[in-house]
């Protein structure tokens, strides 16, 4: 059934054309909210649908195709509602991986379909990055305007919401954000991870159903950082938000539901985070390194102590040293 | 300089500042081209009077006001002392041959200063009372028929408030990168003209990298966030004509009526007054 | 005495309505060997505090003595200005983006060129600054800085301050933004540099499980005061006081504070290497000696074909003491 219903929505979504696309934005809207009420009984049935999904990727930044390919051939469904995080050192893909998620970039070879629809299909990239908001490293880099209202503003506006409409959702992605109180004043005096929470508000303002953020916390100082993990962890545990986190900070993704490793251009390993961190010699060899505690535990368990290398968070840690007593 | 408020705007929340800056603008204009029709030395004093008017309902400080004139002084001694030296009418005061001083050019030179400190002054009191995108929003508003014609109006608006945005960011910038070359033994306030602009290299290649990196990271969050999904954009911020705009635009349909009046109907009023006190000293 | 700093005060934006005052009376003694980490959240003027070292912002009240150049106020002196920032090595956050010639080596020798050295010596300078910093200089002294990694051209940039030979380095957070393998890359860097060409290093971090990793004596910041001052090895004593200025606690201490609760007292442990050897001392039933046990390390990754140092050597050489000094 779902893919039934999938396939009635491209058909409206084939109309093209200025008014077309105002229709067409509208019975979108429509849709989200017979799909939300879809979604739950799908959820009870335990079929959960996959929101991005990606076939035997390939991307060269070269324009021929030719040279050295940043992603080699990646497979990957991200599951609707999941909360996935994505780990690579410099220059491993991942950023590129990201770009590729809402069509920024299109795939050399392979594909990608959002919510079914194909990343390549021009007319319909807006339907794309509508559904797969993005988050980037600089909060700078990232705000249009002067006043924190018209920047989150930015996104309906473009998509050419009712003003009333835009109204609303300003004041709901702020409040989502915790950022309410700063509605009337300016970007430019708030603290890194205030402006990166905005960031967050102003592609929530689009009324996304992903939210990639890539590296969004490299730039911020631990108390940003916090900030803005807490703010993610919220938006998918509240609103169902499927998000993917992508991290240089290996303790940034004890949390998720799924840790994704890309090394050199393809998927090195994947599964639960505690699962992949019991690969610790893989990840060090690929130059990420393991969480504080896995690392400790497995100092530990090299120097002959009873203890299992197998761990993540702290508490197992503390568990495992309580135990030698 | 990190603060949103450079350039020049005053905040005082008057009722100049809250006009529809559309019509600010348009009112500006209008002002500019009436300065033009002055004919005579009442009608600059009336310029001048109601420009002190709207400063002073504005809550600027005219001392803020006058000091936009300082800016330019050189450029307004320079070109009065142009026009005295080679605008020749009227009686000879000073004649060294080549050289003529003449009443009808210091008429004209005094004249020609006034024009352009009023008109620098006019246009640094809009900025004083209107923010960059304020204006931005009304140039925008105000060209959107050009739109039709297919002049990219908002990709333009958009242009000027990024423009508008980024400045300071850069110029915060600049100060790290000064810092950090200083820090490496670097002396760039020191030299002469062509020392100066190598000593510069250093500061401005970096900005120039990190401004098209910038740029870079803006189109990519500018797409991720749907722009140009559609022709139909929608506004948040609702331009509104108000009555106040309405008194407004009264207030300066009166200010050019008596300056045309001037010109046009009385030929000035200078000459009556010179009549006058003529008769009276006869 | 190296660094001494009495009594420094500053404001930004004085006499206007944006003033902020950033330092209120700072005092401060750093010692020739010293490995000093800088904590405090953003604001706390500790950023302010490292430009007055290389006297990149006007001194408005106090004073400054670095190796016997002095800095007071309303005193210019260009010889001093210069002679300082060869003494003061200064390594800025993303030092890559300063980068401007078309070649490593032409970029690298920008700093001694300004020192006023002769040719041969910079030259001299330029490709062992080059080499220190772990780069292939015949691979990579003609190549542009824009063709190298990330990684790569924050060294070509350290590069760049260590051809001055600086006696003291301060570095402001050196390792934003890269990932994990590229931070432990740069931060046994420092160690290295420590050891070989400017013993006296001030670190800036926001990362404290970072910089206890490394440094001998810790200072906080905090609303442009010097909160505390204490040898490393103390540091786990500071705990509360941390979580107060809202700043992070070390995870070892947190783990070791948490055992103690729950009947395991491992002593002092400030950092992951401590916390392993801690417990390997109390839970090792193999027999290993206090050299042994000295030996283990959670370093994740290892550097020693690379650098020469490993991390724990450099910070055993120069452990705690130097902070009593004005503790």
């Amino acid at each position: 059934m779902t893919a039934a219903f999938r396939n009635g929505r491209r058909g409206i979504y084939g109309l093209t054309g200025g008014a077309a696309a105002e229709k067409r934005l509208h019975t979108a809207r429509v849709y989200d909210i017979i799909y939300k009420v879809f979604r739950k009984g799908g959820a009870k049935t335990g079929d959960k649908m996959n929101a991005i999904e990606l076939k035997d990727v390939h991307f060269s930044y070269s324009r021929d195709g030719s040279g050295e390919e940043a992603v080699k051939g990646v497979t990957l469904s991200i599951e609707e509602g999941s909360f996935v995080a994505l780990v690579g050192h410099n220059g491993s893909g991942k950023s590129t991986l990201a770009r590729l998620l809402n069509g920024l970039l299109t795939p050399t070879n392979g594909q990608v379909t959002v919510y079914g629809v194909d990343t390549r299909d021009e007319d319909r990239i807006f339907d794309v990055r509508s559904r797969v908001g993005m988050v980037f490293q600089n909060p700078d880099n990232q705000m249009i305007a002067t006043n924190v209202a018209d920047d989150i503003a930015f996104g309906p506006e473009n998509l050419g919401v009712e003003r009333e409409e835009i109204i609303r959702r300003v004041d709901w992605a702020l409040s989502k954000v915790g950022m309410l109180e700063y509605k009337n004043g300016t970007p430019f005096k708030l603290s890194g991870g205030q402006k990166q929470r905005l960031a967050i508000a102003g592609v929530l303002a689009i009324k996304p159903r992903v939210m990639v953020l890539d590296e969004a916390t490299a730039m911020l100082d631990p108390k940003g950082r916090d900030e803005v993990m807490a703010v993610t962890r919220q938006l998918n545990r509240d609103e169902g938000m499927t998000v993917v986190h992508i991290t240089h900070y290996m303790d940034e993704a004890l949390g998720a539901d799924r840790l994704i490793v890309m090394n050199d251009g393809a998927i090195a390993a994947d599964g639960r985070p505690k699962e992949v961190f019991a690969q610790y010699g893989l990840l060090r060899k690929i130059k990420l390194g393991v969480p504080f505690a896995t690392n400790v535990a497995v100092a530990l368990h090299s120097a002959g102590l009873d203890v299992d290398p197998h761990i993540a968070t702290e508490e197992e840690l503390l568990e495992q040293i309580c135990r030698l007593k | 300089m990190k603060d949103v408020t450079f350039g020049q705007y005053y905040p005082t929340n008057s009722v100049i500042h809250r006009l529809d800056p559309r019509a600010k603008l348009i009112f500006a204009l209008v002002y500019m081209i009436t300065i033009f029709f002055v004919a005579s030395y009442c009608g600059y004093a009336l310029v001048a009077l109601f420009l002190v008017a709207v400063t002073l309902i504005a809550k600027v400080p005219l001392k803020t006001l006058l000091r936009s004139v300082k800016a330019i002084l050189v450029i307004m001694i320079f070109t009065a002392i142009i026009n005295i030296f080679f605008y020749h009418d009227g009686r000879v005061l000073v004649d060294w041959g080549v050289i003529q001083i003449t009443l009808g050019g210091i008429d004209f030179a005094i004249k020609m200063a006034l024009r352009i400190s009023l008109l620098v002054m006019g246009t640094s009191l809009l900025s004083f009372t209107t923010t960059p995108v304020e204006l931005t929003d009304a140039l925008e508003s105000l060209l959107k028929p050009l739109s039709y014609i297919k002049v990219p109006v908002h990709d333009i608006a958009l242009i000027m408030s990024i423009a508008l945005r980024f400045i300071p960011g850069l110029m915060e910038e600049t100060d790290k990168i000064m810092m950090a070359q200083k820090a490496r033994g670097a002396e760039i306030d020191t030299g002469g003209l062509i020392k100066k602009v190598k000593a510069m290299l250093p500061v401005l290649i970096p900005l120039f990298v990190s401004a098209i990196r910038r740029a870079d990271e803006l189109a990519d969050a500018l797409d991720a966030r749907c722009y140009n999904a559609t022709k139909h954009r929608t506004k948040m911020k609702l331009l509104k004509f108000t009555f106040k705009d309405a008194v407004a635009a009264f207030a300066v349909a009166a200010f050019v009526t008596l300056i045309l009046l001037d010109r046009y109907l009385l030929g000035g009023l200078d000459s009556y007054i010179v009549a006058f006190f003529g008769g009276l000293a006869a | 005495m190296p660094i001494e700093v009495k009594d420094l005060e500053y404001t930004y934006s004085q006499g206007t309505p944006f003033e902020k005052k950033a330092l209120a009376g700072i005092d401060l003694t750093v010692n020739e060997g010293d490995f000093v980490g800088i904590l405090g959240h953003t604001g706390s003027g500790k950023s302010t505090f490292i430009l007055h070292l290389n006297g990149l912002i006007k001194l408005q009240s106090g004073s400054i003595d670095v190796f016997g150049i002095k800095l007071v106020p309303d005193k210019k002196n260009k010889q001093d200005l210069r002679r300082l920032r060869g003494t003061v090595g200064m390594v800025f956050q993303y030092p890559e983006y300063q980068l401007f010639e078309d070649t490593v080596e032409k970029d690298v020798a920008f700093g001694p060129k300004n020192l006023g050295l002769s040719e041969e010596e910079v030259a001299g300078r330029v490709e062992r600054a080059i080499r220190l910093v772990g780069l292939d200089y015949e691979d990579v002294r003609s190549r542009a800085p824009f063709e190298l990694s990330g990684g790569q051209k924050r060294r070509v940039a350290i590069a760049g301050i260590i051809a001055m030979q600086p006696r003291v380095l301060v570095l402001d957070e050196p390792t934003a933004g890269l990932d994990p393998y590229g931070k432990e890359q740069i931060l046994s860097l420092i160690t290295k540099l420590k050891k070989e060409c400017s013993p006296t290093v001030i670190v800036i971090s926001h990362d404290v499980d970072e910089i206890t990793r490394f440094a001998s004596r810790i200072v906080v910041f905090n609303d442009g005061k010097v909160a505390f001052d204490v040898p490393m090895n103390e540091l786990f004593r500071h705990g509360e006081e941390l979580q107060a200025m809202g700043l992070e606690i070390p995870k070892a201490v947190r783990i070791a504070d948490e055992l103690r609760m729950r009947g395991i007292d491992l002593g002092d442990v400030v950092n992951a290497d401590d916390l392993v050897r801690a417990v390997v001392r109390k839970f090792d039933k193999t027999g290993m000696d206090e050299t042994d046990i000295a030996k283990l390390s959670a370093a994740q990754f290892d550097f020693d074909g690379l650098y020469g140092a490993s991390a724990s050597d450099v910070r055993s050489g120069n452990g705690g003491g130097s902070g009593e000094a004005t503790a």
